[in-house]
């Protein structure tokens, strides 16, 4: 979360074992290391079997080894990303081939693009494919046989199964269609429709904070958050409303400071408060129960209309810790969110330019402190909260569609429309094997 | 070895984390509260100073530890969190001398990451609320009622990230807050917030102050009536209030315990990282603040608490180093210093490597350790069991009993030693070379066997033997009276004591039967009765013929007995005697299996004395061996000291740097450890590193091999190679450069020891720091780096030896933990589990065979078995896994099945397999492996193997011990011991908490009958196989 520096892994092995550094910091710390040096991977390759746009990565949740990609040509495959198919170059690189593909040459196999896969929460048995041909299915990974499949309205363009549900199955669906469904793989049937977006919805995230609150992105420029418990949506996040002034400072105190700096931006603080006071009661969203029932069902009309982004929404990503929530839209802009006020952090992110028609998959450091985006043909790694671009990671050929990151190896995995996978790893030292190889051959000689 | 494990403390925690001053069991009492990470001890100042009064276990590693008063209370209640999100408030019930949970709760939330500097805990010190940072953005609140009571607690949003401090300020009409922080580009600023209760949020606070020191570390809220806070930098402190502003340069310094001396909070004691503790004063006029002046007092353990108790008296806990009681005096000693350090109590963390060895060749494992750091680097050799060292000892065969007398009434010291014997009885003397030589003692009949002797009033000494007793003068040694028994009685059992005239009773089995109530059974050769009292209790000690002791408590008024208890010491008849050592009475139990029965904490404890058998034992304090006791064993006679009454003794060889690695070599007798020394002055960057070796009985460093600058020692093991029959030492090491990351270099080196010197007799460059060395099949491997390596040892042309290399495996993050056995390596990944790999001799290759998949950052392995593996993880857990040979498929064969998970709540930083105690082949726990670890607390911990039987038998113990012993706080052993890390809960499988099971034998009666009941086993028989485990430490 924090801008950290760089000492040396070695004194911080010997800082942890003499309790100088408490262990949990030492492997935020050497996680952030290893995030910080992340380039083109030297020692690991992903072989992708597709032939069209990849659209969609995903690690499995409940081992962190299975890599699930989705692509154009209506195919989708499994890599184990742990355990190599060969290795190369003296036991130097690993080759990770597919496990599976299930194409078109299977029966079962999507007739168009396959825009999003995605695993089983509780375990890798199942997976579910949203495509272009208007289904979703779900997949026994051991039989590669569809288990459930389900007819929507239109094109799907994402779908998401929420990881802390511990008494659902739903699978959230972004579809052309303005209503978001929930399909209940449990009985096989649509649980609920969701109405709110005025027009096609592009994208569709779970909350990390709670198994029954959704996140919908749409091509009208609306983030709508539900609670799937509930009719209607709960709030809408409105680009004009932002955290500046949310605070109150002291009314009934005196004011004391010692500078005259301090004073003045103090006084200015309570001026823009005080003038600001009406626009508060609307601007902060309560927290509490009662409160967002009361405003719910009748939100205000302008409320109801309000917009994330110019244009389309076409990604979403909540943080780790369910306390912020990342979109990109067709504007070209990237957003950090504050869940619980609804505000805008108004963090600037130097985006320059975003794919606009296509769903953006992006991924961020467990611990927050980097958001990785697709960015045209590079992905642009940000720090989260000064939104300057930390690392610009250019490797594919054409546009980059998604990003996913391992959190259990620090590694990033991108896809992009020239099918290619690559992988982003921290970089690995590879004089130490170059030596000890001729080294070997002159004990050869020797003996 | 098995599945079923056994985890066991042998050395407890001794790594103060937190301490605190306050009237806690009474309002009367000052009482010294001490945090050791999961235990907490309460101590009562007194005029002999600290008086231990509760040392308990908490079930969670502490977080916060402090005392708050609620309004209208005469005393102080403590509240501790926990660093898995439980908290609670206790108070003292002096009734029952125990802790009372007022209040008890989780704190977690699913939102929120936790916090990379620490949870922060702290109290309003009008009482008014508790705050909690445990998650970055967040500020818990748990509101007080009126009456005391906690409410439902709530978070507020805090904008500030990186939080590196948060403290209340006093006399403030609503709590507030006061926030050290750091923002985007590093730059340290204060801000203050004031708590709405009502609002549930934050208001803007009366002040700020930007741009401090940027090792601002330290907030000290200062108590009215000055009030405002202190900003402890590293090169500056700050005082800062609405209405003032002060500061003042100090040398560069991290400080990293403060102590508030005076109520009015105008002195302060800081402690640094060098243990330097200074005094800084806050000059005012009144209420005003004018400024700031430190002074520093003088050296002391590096401190991590700092608390004055009264009358300049100081407790100084340390992490690094043992823990103190210092005084600070008006005038400086010799050395300008103000600190008199009065007390020193042990502290082994951080254990970072030990090794374990017979030194005494005695068949009993002694742990030497790598303790502490910095300048309280020190190696610690812990041993069980009490030594005795020997004095003097003389050839003599057949004793049957022992017996010290004085030359006259009014000597100190003893003069004689009567032996006795089958048929004689002999009398040693001290003579006037010191020495012990035979004498005689006319008065007294030696040519039968004696059963009793003691000294007299008036300078006259009484023997008792079978058929008469003689009372002799002890100056003439003249007989002075006799008596004989009747004809046809023979006196069986004698005793006496010096001012009444002698007292003789002759017992029969059954009339010491019917006194003890038919407990004692007539088949039983020899039953020795010994009452004593420990610690103002009384007890009834009764000793059989088959090696059982009973006690019980015996009420000296009515002469009745309570509390039965039967152990077993060993397996041939003991002789009881009380000596006193230190003023306190122990008592002395002579058998195959010597021990030494004390009180501790108003517990009777047993400890095992290091001798094979002693038969018979007396005091024998003579002016040449003062305090001493004669021992009779195996046909012979000693004279020696014992150790200090306790369990586990632990020698100190402060080092005066940081030892990081240590190993013996059993050929040269010697030690060698890899250590540095820091040079404070010069900043972090100025370290030395060295080699040592060390006389493995003197511990004195014989040789030193200093490394290259920038090079670190990282391993070190004694190892021989094919084809060559010396012992090398061989040492691992990284060159750690300034600008990189991590090492690109390193080295082997080869050491010889001859002539008690190091001889670098080989070194070969690596490519990566070597983190770790194993002798293998008469090679050497090594982890490089991402790396493992093998190296084979090459005779050259020249008669020389060299290093090289033979073949190698990739594919880990970074290899730092490796064991091995036979042709198979475990390693120990930074973060990626346990990996097994095989070496194949044909191939000359490494493959590997098989990994468990999960992201377990590692910190230690060991191999218990061919099949199972131990691992210690970086969230404080233990796992064990095993290897699936008869996998049906490749996927199946090629992973590591977790087969154990328990949290353990301590960072383990080796294991070695060995044993603490000496194992007796006749008792089942001799046949237990066992598997020893240190860490970072200073624990020293025994991981046994269990046969399925007992394991299953001591499951369904443990379940319902859990029941009967409720955790301080009302925290739950099953929460504990959950496995838990980041990405995963489970329930503890496969592990036992030995601690828990061993408190069974401290439980009275009527909860041991409650835990028999439900077991359907007796009392007797539970008592007995927890006593067997406790033999395993």
């Amino acid at each position: 979360m924090h801008k950290q520096t760089h000492t040396h892994v070695w004194k911080r092995i010997r800082d942890r074992e003499a309790g100088k550094l408490h262990a949990s910091h030492f492997a935020n710390r050497i996680k952030w290391n290893r995030i910080s040096q992340l380039q083109l991977s030297n020692h690991k390759d992903i072989v992708s079997p597709h032939k069209g746009a990849i659209n969609s990565l995903q690690i499995d949740s409940t081992e962190g080894r299975y890599l699930l990609s989705a692509a154009s040509d209506a195919s989708v495959a499994v890599y184990d990303v742990q355990r190599p198919t060969v290795y190369e170059a003296g036991g130097v690189i690993s080759k990770h081939s597919s496990i599976f593909v299930v194409d078109k040459q299977h029966q079962q196999a999507h007739k168009y693009a396959v825009s999003s896969a995605i695993w089983y929460p509780i375990d890798t048995g199942l997976f579910v494919t949203g495509s272009y041909d208007h289904h979703i299915n779900v997949w026994d990974t051991n039989t590669t046989q569809v288990v459930v499949n389900f007819k929507m309205p239109g094109k799907v363009h994402r779908a998401a199964m929420s990881n802390l549900s511990t008494s659902h199955m739903l699978i959230a669906a972004a579809t052309e269609d303005v209503q978001v469904r929930l399909c209940d793989i449990a009985s096989g049937a649509f649980a609920h429709t969701l109405s709110g977006h005025r027009d096609g919805v592009m994208t569709v995230e779970w909350s990390n904070s709670s198994e029954w609150v959704l996140v919908t992105g749409g091509c009208d420029g609306a983030i709508r958050f539900w609670d799937i418990r509930r009719a209607g949506c709960f709030q809408v996040l409105d680009q004009s409303r932002t955290q500046l002034g949310r605070r109150p400072t002291i009314l009934n105190h005196s004011m004391i400071t010692k500078d005259s700096s301090t004073k003045l931006s103090a006084a200015q603080k309570k001026h823009a408060n005080g003038s600001g006071s009406r626009q508060q009661l609307i601007g902060r969203v309560p927290s509490k129960g009662p409160m967002k029932q009361k405003l719910h069902p009748g939100m205000l009309s302008t409320q109801d209309r309000a917009t994330a982004h110019y244009g389309a929404v076409t990604g979403l990503k909540a943080t780790e810790d369910g306390m912020y929530l990342l979109s990109a839209g067709s504007d070209s802009r990237l957003r950090l969110w504050d869940v619980e006020s609804g505000c805008d952090t108004l963090v600037n992110f130097e985006t320059v330019r975003l794919q606009v028609n296509k769903p953006l998959q992006l991924a961020t450091t467990q611990d927050s402190t980097l958001v990785f985006v697709p960015c045209m043909r590079s992905v642009k790694a940000f720090d989260m909260w000064s939104g300057n671009t930390y690392t610009i990671l250019r490797g594919h050929y054409e546009c980059v569609n998604s990003c996913w990151f391992n959190q259990q190896d620090q590694e990033l995995y991108t896809g992009g429309n020239d099918r290619q996978i690559l992988v982003w790893s921290p970089a690995r030292s590879m004089a130490d094997e170059m030596d000890e190889g001729p080294a070997e051959d002159q004990d050869n000689w020797s003996s | 070895m098995t599945i079923w494990n056994y985890v066991v403390t042998a050395h407890k925690p001794t790594n103060v984390t937190h301490s605190c001053v306050g009237n806690f069991t009474s309002p009367q009492d000052l009482n010294l509260i001490i945090a050791k990470c999961t235990r907490i001890e309460i101590h009562l100042l007194s005029p002999q100073g600290l008086q231990p009064m509760l040392d308990v276990p908490i079930y969670g590693r502490i977080a916060t530890l402090e005392l708050f008063r609620p309004h209208g209370e005469a005393q102080d209640y403590l509240f501790i969190a926990t660093e898995r999100y439980k908290f609670c408030v206790l108070q003292w019930d002096s009734e029952t001398g125990e802790l009372v949970t007022r209040a008890m709760g989780d704190v977690s939330d699913r939102i929120g990451r936790p916090t990379d500097n620490g949870q922060i805990g702290i109290i309003d010190p009008d009482c008014r609320l508790i705050g909690l940072h445990l998650y970055d953005g967040l500020f818990k609140v748990i509101p007080f009622d009126n009456k005391g009571q906690l409410k439902e607690a709530f978070n507020i949003r805090l904008e500030e990230l990186q939080v590196l401090d948060i403290k209340f300020l006093y006399g403030c009409s609503k709590p507030t807050i006061v926030v050290l922080y750091q923002d985007n580009k590093d730059a340290r600023h204060v801000k203050t917030y004031e708590v709405a209760l009502k609002d549930k949020d934050f208001v803007e606070g009366p002040w700020s102050q930007n741009n401090l020191d940027n090792g601002a570390d330290l907030l000290i809220p200062v108590p009215p009536p000055l009030c405002g806070v202190l900003i402890i930098g590293e090169e500056t402190i700050v005082y800062c209030s609405a209405n003032a502003f002060k500061a003042i340069p100090i040398r560069p310094s991290i400080t990293k315990a403060y102590g508030r001396v005076d109520p009015d909070g105008s002195r302060y004691l800081l402690g640094d990282h060098t243990g330097l503790v200074s005094l800084l004063v806050i000059i005012h006029e009144k209420e005003k603040v004018t400024g700031l002046k430190i002074e520093p007092l003088g050296e002391t353990s590096i401190a991590s608490t700092i608390s004055y108790l009264d009358n300049a008296f100081v407790y100084v806990g340390s992490s690094y180093g043992d823990s103190q009681l210092i005084k600070l005096n008006l005038q400086p000693d010799a050395k300008g210093s103000y600190v008199e350090v009065l007390e020193r109590y042990v502290n082994l963390g951080p254990i970072v490597d030990f090794c374990v060895v017979d030194l005494e060749r005695q068949g009993q494992g002694q742990v030497v350790t790598c303790s502490g750091a910095y300048k309280d680097g020190s190696l610690r050799v812990v041993r069980n069991g009490i030594g005795i060292n020997e004095q003097a000892s003389v050839e003599l065969q057949g004793i049957k009993g022992m017996w010290s007398l004085r030359s006259s009434t009014d000597d100190p010291f003893d003069t004689f030693l009567v032996v006795s014997f089958i048929s004689e009885t002999r009398i040693l003397a001290m003579n006037l070379e010191d020495e012990l030589e035979e004498t005689e003692i006319e008065g007294f009949c030696s040519q039968v066997q004696t059963l009793f002797c003691h000294d007299a009033v008036h300078n006259q000494l009484v023997q008792v033997t079978s058929s008469s007793v003689r009372l002799v003068s002890s100056t003439t040694r003249d007989l002075r009276n006799e008596w004989h028994a009747p004809s046809g009685y023979s006196v069986n059992v004698a005793t006496a004591n010096a001012t009444q005239t002698i007292s003789v009773r002759i017992f029969s089995l059954p009339g010491s039967e019917s006194h003890h109530k038919g407990t004692i059974r007539n088949n039983r050769r020899e039953i020795i009765l010994s009452s004593c009292a420990f610690e103002g209790i009384s007890y009834l000690l009764c000793a059989l013929g088959d090696g059982h002791l009973l006690n019980f408590m015996l009420n000296t008024s009515t002469g009745e007995l309570t509390d039965r208890k039967k152990v077993s010491l060993g397996t041939q008849p003991i002789t009881l005697r009380t000596f006193s050592s230190k003023n306190t009475t122990h008592v002395f139990a002579a058998s195959d299996r010597p021990t030494v029965i004390y009180s501790s904490n108003k517990k009777l404890l047993y400890s095992n004395v290091n001798l094979k058998e002693v038969s018979h034992m007396c005091p024998f304090n003579s002016a040449a061996f003062p305090d001493s006791l004669a021992i009779a064993k195996e046909g012979e006679l000693t004279i020696g000291t014992i150790d200090d009454i306790q369990k586990l003794h632990i020698r100190s060889i402060p080092l005066g740097e940081h030892a990081r690695r240590i190993c013996h070599q059993e050929q040269s007798r010697t030690f060698a450890i890899c250590s540095l020394k820091y040079n404070p002055a010069s900043g972090e960057d100025s370290e030395m590193h060295f080699v040592r070796l060390l006389d493995d009985q003197t511990f004195e460093f014989i040789s030193t091999y200093s490394l290259d600058t920038y090079e670190y020692g990282c391993f070190i093991i004694s190892c021989s190679f094919s084809d060559d029959n010396n012992v090398y030492y061989c040492v691992g090491t990284a060159y750690v450069l300034p600008e990189e990351m991590e090492p690109t270099k390193g080295r082997i080196l080869v050491f010889a020891v001859e002539d008690g010197k190091l001889q670098l007799i080989a070194e070969k460059e690596t490519k990566g720091a070597v983190y770790c060395l194993n002798a293998f099949n008469g090679k050497l491997l090594a982890a490089v780096g991402q790396k493992i390596q093998l190296y084979k040892w090459v005779l050259r042309d020249d008669g020389t030896h060299e290093l090289q290399s033979e073949c190698g495996h990739h594919g880990h993050i970074l290899a730092l933990y490796v064991q091995t056995r036979g042709d198979f390596i475990v390693v120990g990944d930074l973060m990626k589990s346990i990996s097994l790999l095989i070496y194949k001799h044909e191939e000359g290759a490494i493959e590997e065979r098989a990994r468990d998949y999960n992201a377990n950052w590692m910190s230690a392995v060991e191999i218990v078995d061919d099949d199972i593996y131990l691992g210690a993880e970086n969230s404080f857990n233990l796992f064990t896994v095993r290897k699936n040979s008869e996998g049906a498929t490749d996927e199946e064969r090629g992973r590591l099945e977790v087969v154990g998970e328990y949290h353990l709540g301590e960072f383990v930083n080796r294991f070695r397999h060995g044993s603490l105690v000496m194992r007796l082949p006749d008792s089942d726990v001799g046949q237990i492996p066992t598997v020893i670890f240190g860490t970072i607390n200073g624990v020293i911990g025994v991981i046994a193997s269990l046969p399925h039987e007992q394991y299953v038998f001591l499951e369904k113990l443990q379940s319902n011990l859990r029941k009967v012993i409720k955790g301080v706080g009302g925290l739950s052993h099953e929460q504990w011991r959950s496995f838990n890390n980041e990405k995963k809960t489970v329930e503890a499988r496969n592990f036992l908490d030995g601690d828990l099971i061993e408190s069974f034998l401290d439980l009275n009666r009527s909860k041991m009958d409650e835990i028999s009941k439900a077991l359907d086993v007796s009392v007797e028989e539970l008592c007995k196989r927890v006593e067997e485990l406790t033999r395993l430490h």
